[in-house]
């Protein structure tokens, strides 16, 4: 499942070995058409990684702190580190060959 | 709103055909398109070369590929598409208006003239965008240059600059933007985008702007920006000879495949689009029977 974000707390997804921050709006279409793709994803990856979803308006200080400019944004980080992004919707065969060569 | 079976973008020569063959084998369908269905077949003086039509002129065979339509009861549906999601199962259609549903896509969009701006593909996500209304609220205060197209482009530079800090409009059209008075239109040539990790500068035929994002709206996607993770190859879609492209149930025909730009060439892969989009329908039935 994809956990959500709230009040800018990153912690959980931090500590955890592998994380991918998605960052999203509610206004933004792109999003909302990769929000069930993501979770599809995260039930695969279930053991591998865990889902974070961050919406923009609620927590505008971590969007900022990743540097994001466009959404949806994917960011993936290891032990706390980011290691790859990636910007747009992706459909699902594009996303896990994307997760699966950066994990 | 209903699924439909096939979603057809564009409606040249490409689209027009792909619509007939389809309806012919019974399927539900949506064509997007525009009233003159193609710019490119109203323009034309005399078409030599279309059999059965010898020296046609390009509103005639405009006006005969409409009766065509009409006479099987196909409608145009007037709107551009803005995005193409593969969602799996389905694709999402996305207008401005409206998210329709399809669960095959047959690209018909012919050619995009026009090469990106250098730097838009390296800054693409990292301040270049392609869409205000998504990325708006991520420039609050910030100082963004919007380079539209056509007027269509105009409500989203009005939208930017009441979030952005400050708004630069270029135009890439004659005539007087509608615009609130803050934003500043800018009559001049866009010629590169650059920056650092991020967009730092906007670079025309008559300066250099320091701005923090630059939006581009364009009429004309190409689509491989309309469909995200769809394969291209030299600019245009890669297909095989059934007109299949990377993403199952997307299949694609007509210029936005490749050269030759032939009226013939378009219709007769349309009909092997419709075909293909068929096959595929059928497969998928049989599979959700087993
Ligand atoms: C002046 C001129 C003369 C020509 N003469 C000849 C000739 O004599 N013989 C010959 O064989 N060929 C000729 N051609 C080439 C011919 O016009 C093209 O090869 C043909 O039109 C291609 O058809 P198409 O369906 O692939 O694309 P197009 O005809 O370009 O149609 C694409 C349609 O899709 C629409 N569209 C695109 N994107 C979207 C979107 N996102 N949403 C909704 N709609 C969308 C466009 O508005 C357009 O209506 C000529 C071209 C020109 C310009």
């Amino acid at each position: 499942m994809v956990h959500e974000v709230h009040k800018n707390d990153l912690t959980q997804a931090l500590a955890a070995d592998v994380a991918v921050l998605d960052f999203n709006a509610t206004w933004c279409n792109p999003c909302k058409m990769l929000a069930p793709v993501l979770e599809s994803a995260s039930q695969d990856l279930e053991g591998k990684a865990l889902f974070y979803g961050i919406d923009v308006d609620e927590n505008l200080a971590l969007a900022q702190q990743f540097g994001i400019s466009s959404i949806p944004a994917l960011v993936v980080l290891k032990k706390g580190q980011p290691v790859a992004r990636q910007v747009g919707f992706m459909p699902k065969p594009t996303l896990m060959q994307w997760l699966n060569g950066v994990l | 709103m209903e699924r439909v079976d096939i979603a057809i973008i564009g409606s040249g020569p490409a689209g027009v055909s792909a619509a007939i063959t389809a309806r012919l084998r019974g399927k539900s369908l949506l064509l997007f398109g525009s009233k003159e269905l193609s710019e490119k077949i109203g323009k034309a003086h005399t078409i030599q070369n279309y059999p059965g039509l010898p020296a046609v002129s390009g509103e005639d065979l405009r006006a005969a590929f409409q009766n065509h339509l009409d006479t099987m009861g196909i409608q145009v549906t007037e709107a551009r598409v803005n995005a193409v999601y593969a969602m799996g199962d389905y694709f999402a259609v996305q207008t401005a208006n409206e998210t329709y549903e399809a669960t095959a896509v047959i690209l018909a969009t012919g050619v995009v003239q026009g090469k990106p701006l250098p730097g838009e593909e390296e800054f693409l996500g990292r301040g270049v965008s392609y869409c205000a209304t998504c990325d708006a609220p991520l420039y609050r205060g910030k100082a963004v240059a919007v380079i539209g197209s056509s007027p269509a482009a105009e409500p989203e530079a009005a939208y930017m600059a009441e979030v952005a800090g400050s708004v630069l409009y270029l135009p890439l059209y004659d005539g007087a933007p509608d615009l609130p008075a803050t934003v500043q239109v800018l009559r001049e040539k866009p010629t590169a985008v650059t920056g650092e990790v991020t967009v730092t500068t906007l670079h025309t035929d008559g300066g250099e702007y320091p701005v923090d994002g630059v939006f581009l709206l364009r009429d004309a996607m190409a689509p491989t920006q309309l469909v995200p993770g769809l394969e291209g190859k030299g600019g245009h879609v890669a297909v095989n000879a059934r007109m299949e492209t990377n993403l199952p149930g997307c299949f694609a025909c007509g210029d936005a495949v490749g050269l030759p730009y032939q009226y013939v060439k378009a219709a007769g892969e349309g009909n092997v689009a419709a075909l293909s989009a068929v096959e595929y329908l059928a497969a998928r039935k049989r599979n959700t029977k087993e």
